[in-house]
């Protein structure tokens, strides 16, 4: 039986944590979110000798206080899960900043190892540190590696478990200075003498905190003191004074300063050679990159690129998963008997299932180029380059990446959305990015288009483009301005040196996101696709059509049989008898009664009860709404370019219906697995809040169009 | 907003320096010239979380990059980061001569 134990990996972002985590656990991985919050958990196990190691990669994070969502799930994770041995991954080229995390990590007083890594470019840096000292003054084993090579992958795992067989270890406290420690002393007293209970973790710590004014702390000592924290917080209000008018600086300064002290101290004590080179932190390449000039140039043909690699390069490999389904299709309906059984499987399960499928290739090129723009370091320049013109709308400049994104497809957009780590930044993204049209709306822009404007049908198709961006930018001023209030974060971000990212990195990151897709959206869609063939096809329509289409069909081919036709015109009629059957059926189904029982609010819109039934199947998928138009119009194989669908639609709608009906398909939300993955990426109150607010929005629009226009037309 | 603890009453005796006397916000930095930081006048939280990427008293650090009316790039503690106008404002700094 092995012996189970756990390990959690932290450091600062950018510092090679996630190439060691996956070095260490492979293809084994784990994604999931901590509960409650967006966080990404990413765990793996790994049998090594007699240990089975559970290993967790905490957040990326400068330090432990409770600034970010992510500082806070990293910080809760080790005080309430208690991992066995913490693991903090340090960029050894930078070691002073990087190692004030693991001076919060110490007064945490967990069983710590610190893992050095890339020290092949700090060795070439010219720095010489005597780790054994460095590892004495920190009371904790330093083991370095080189996180692309591999290198030193073992030497983590030793030293781990060699710290957790430890009976001893050295315990290093961090001296905050006189008036802090006074304080320290002083507040001890306080609680003794209040009687307030022990805290859940270490009590220097809390003061420490407290006197940090550390929000999450503060709230866990009142909830669990109860009255007596009145007391507590005065004595608490009274040192920071004291502090502060002695010192001239708020205490959380002041503990800074003195956790960096005792960081240079020990560095200072164990530097063999102080450096002689001065790393250039990518200056050259930066001052092309986000260029005044070149900045916004570059990156716009780095989107143009991507953009191109994710649609153009996918559309083979979706071309292929279509055909497969088709052909699967048609390989059930040929076994089958031609029934209810065989239209589920075909027309409800591989078509659901198979649009969603279809995605898959689209999923896995963005995140293999997001990976790449990240790990490179040039997502954070793009940030930077975007950020003024992002920052007028009320945006992060990092949303410009999920935007662009959303004119091919809105579902890797969503998932794309991610990169944003401010939650408001995240939602206000993905609430407006239904309004950048998708590729599947385009097929309803042709048909419709070609039909009223065949004249101008690109310029009209341009004009709903336009008018989608627009109302992107309106609607994130206003969500800006009422929902989501506030401003976005201030804005500090890291620009991290320039680095050519590991293939591993790259494949692992693609392949985790590709999967939960595929996972977690194949699973609900199966269920919906479902419902929405109950909704098209019951209930049965049985021998309730308007005439008898069957004697119709046995004239025709006695005629044909009698030689009065010939055999093209023969199926040309039999085909045009049941397309009107299956309009027929449709209208008899409960979809088409829904479109009938909403015909009063959508007629005020213009729309009639076979607009409003497309619109509903639009629900599935975009394009669904072009074969559901031809259904309804008897028109079968219908597509965009069908000519016959196009003059049906000419003949029964005025151009300003057809225009507002390319404006309701842009704006309201794109589709259903759109909707699946917005609620996994945000939650089922956004996702309502989206479906909601899109639908309302495209009403009110298009009946301002209609209204308006109808006095001028 | 809710107000947490003790944090409002600080403003009270709180002198923060004035900018002024050679004392300026990283705004008016300007690129190439080496400063020193004086002072960050955030709130609590935002002072631990600057404090924890390198931005404290006294540390020295240079403007790598300026864009008209967006962020501006600067090197602290050998990492570069990029800064928007608002959280420029809180951060008051002054030359060092030479």
């Amino acid at each position: 039986m092995r012996r189970e134990i756990s390990i959690a990996l932290s450091g600062n972002p950018n510092s090679g944590k996630t190439t060691i985590f996956n070095n260490l656990t492979g293809l084994r991985q784990h994604v999931g979110n901590y509960p409650g919050v967006t966080v990404e958990k990413k765990t793996g196990v790994i049998n090594y000798k007699e240990y089975k190691i559970n290993v967790v990669d905490l957040p990326g994070t400068y330090s432990l206080t409770a600034y970010s969502t992510e500082q806070i799930v990293a910080r809760n994770f080790i005080i309430d899960q208690k991992p066995d041995v913490v693991v903090d991954i340090v960029d050894s080229s930078n070691l002073e900043r990087n190692l004030y995390l693991a001076v919060q990590l110490l007064e945490l007083k967990v069983p710590l190892v610190l893992v050095f890594n890339m020290a092949d470019i700090a060795r070439k840096s010219g720095r010489k540190i005597d780790i054994e000292l460095l590892s004495e003054l920190f009371g904790a084993p330093i083991v370095e590696t080189v996180g692309r090579s591999g290198m030193g992958n073992k030497e983590v795992l030793e030293a781990a478990i060699d710290v957790l067989n430890r009976k001893k270890r050295k315990k290093v406290e961090i001296k905050y200075g006189e008036e802090i420690e006074n304080e320290i002393v002083r507040i001890k007293s306080v609680l003794r003498r209040e009687k307030i209970p022990e805290f859940k973790f270490d009590t220097r710590w809390a003061i420490v905190k407290l006197l940090e004014q550390d929000n999450e702390v503060i709230d866990t000592i009142k909830k669990a003191s109860g009255l007596k924290y009145q007391k507590l917080e005065e004595e608490i209000a009274n040192s920071i004074k004291h502090i502060t008018s002695i010192l001239r600086n708020t205490p959380e300064v002041i503990i800074a300063e003195a956790r960096y002290g005792f960081i240079s101290g020990a560095l200072l004590e164990s530097y063999k050679e102080v450096d002689t080179v001065k790393l250039d932190v990518s200056g050259k390449v930066d001052r092309i990159l986000t260029n005044r000039i070149l900045g916004i140039p570059i990156f716009a043909l780095i989107m143009w690129l991507m953009f191109q690699f994710v649609f153009t390069l996918g559309k083979y490999p979706m071309n292929w998963i279509d055909i497969g389904f088709e052909k699967l299709g048609a390989l059930i309906a040929n076994v089958m008997p031609e029934g209810l059984i065989s239209s589920l499987l075909v027309d409800g399960i591989i078509g659901g299932v198979g649009g969603v499928i279809i995605f898959t290739p689209n999923i896995m090129l963005l995140f293999f180029s997001i990976a790449v723009l990240e790990d490179s370091g040039y997502m954070a320049r793009a940030a930077f380059v975007m950020d003024r013109i992002m920052h007028k709308i009320g945006l992060h400049g990092k949303s410009f990446i999920p935007l662009i994104i959303g004119f091919g497809c809105t579902v890797p957009a969503y998932m794309g959305s991610r990169i944003l780590e401010n939650k408001k930044d995240r939602l206000v993204t993905m609430h407006i990015n239904t309004f950048m049209s998708c590729g599947a709306r385009l097929p309803v822009y042709i048909l419709f288009a070609g039909a009223f404007f065949p004249a101008a049908a690109g310029n009209v198709i341009f004009s709903i483009y336009i008018i989608g961006v627009l109302m992107a930018i309106i609607m994130a001023k206003v969500l800006r301005a009422t929902r989501f209030k506030g401003m976005s974060d201030p804005f500090v971000m890291e620009l991290p040196p320039y680095r050519i990212p590991t293939l591993k990195g790259i494949l692992i990151h693609t392949w985790e996101r590709t999967w939960m897709y595929v996972k977690k959206a194949g699973t609900v869609i199966l269920a919906i696709s479902v419902l929405m063939w109950i909704l098209f096809t019951f209930p049965l329509i049985g021998d309730n059509y308007s005439t008898d289409y069957e004697a119709q069909i046995s004239e025709i081919e006695q005629s044909y049989q009698s030689g009065i036709i010939t055999q093209v015109e023969l199926d040309e009629k039999v085909a045009a008898i049941e397309g009107r059957m299956a309009g027929e059926r449709l209208g008899y189904s409960a979809a088409g009664r829904i479109g009938h029982f909403l015909e009063p609010v959508f007629k005020l819109i213009g729309f009639d009860w076979k607009m409003t039934v497309a619109t509903i199947s639009g629900i599935a998928a975009k394009e669904v709404i072009v074969s559901t138009m031809g259904t309804l119009y008897s028109i079968e194989e219908a597509d965009g370019q069908s000519d016959t669908l196009k003059t049906a639609l000419g003949k029964n709608y005025p151009p300003l219906v057809g225009y507002n009906f390319m404006l309701f398909t842009l704006l309201y939300f794109p589709c259903l697995t759109a909707m699946v993955i917005f609620r996994r990426e945000a939650g089922t109150k956004e996702m309502l809040f989206q479906v909601g607010y899109t639908l309302l929005l495209a009403w009110v629009v298009s009946f301002l169009v209609y209204q308006i226009g109808r006095l001028f037309i | 907003m809710r107000r947490w603890g003790f944090r409002h009453r600080r403003k009270n005796y709180l002198q923060t320096p004035q900018i002024g006397n050679g004392v300026l916000s990283l705004n008016d930095a300007v690129l190439g010239k080496k400063y020193r930081i004086v002072r960050i006048n955030g709130g609590c939280r935002l002072n631990s979380h600057l404090c924890a990427m390198g931005f404290i008293p006294y540390e020295v650090f240079s403007v790598s990059d300026v864009s008209r009316g967006g962020s501006l790039c600067v090197v602290v503690k050998g990492t570069k980061f990029a800064i928007g106008r608002g959280m420029a404002e809180k951060i008051l700094i002054r030359e060092i001569e030479g």
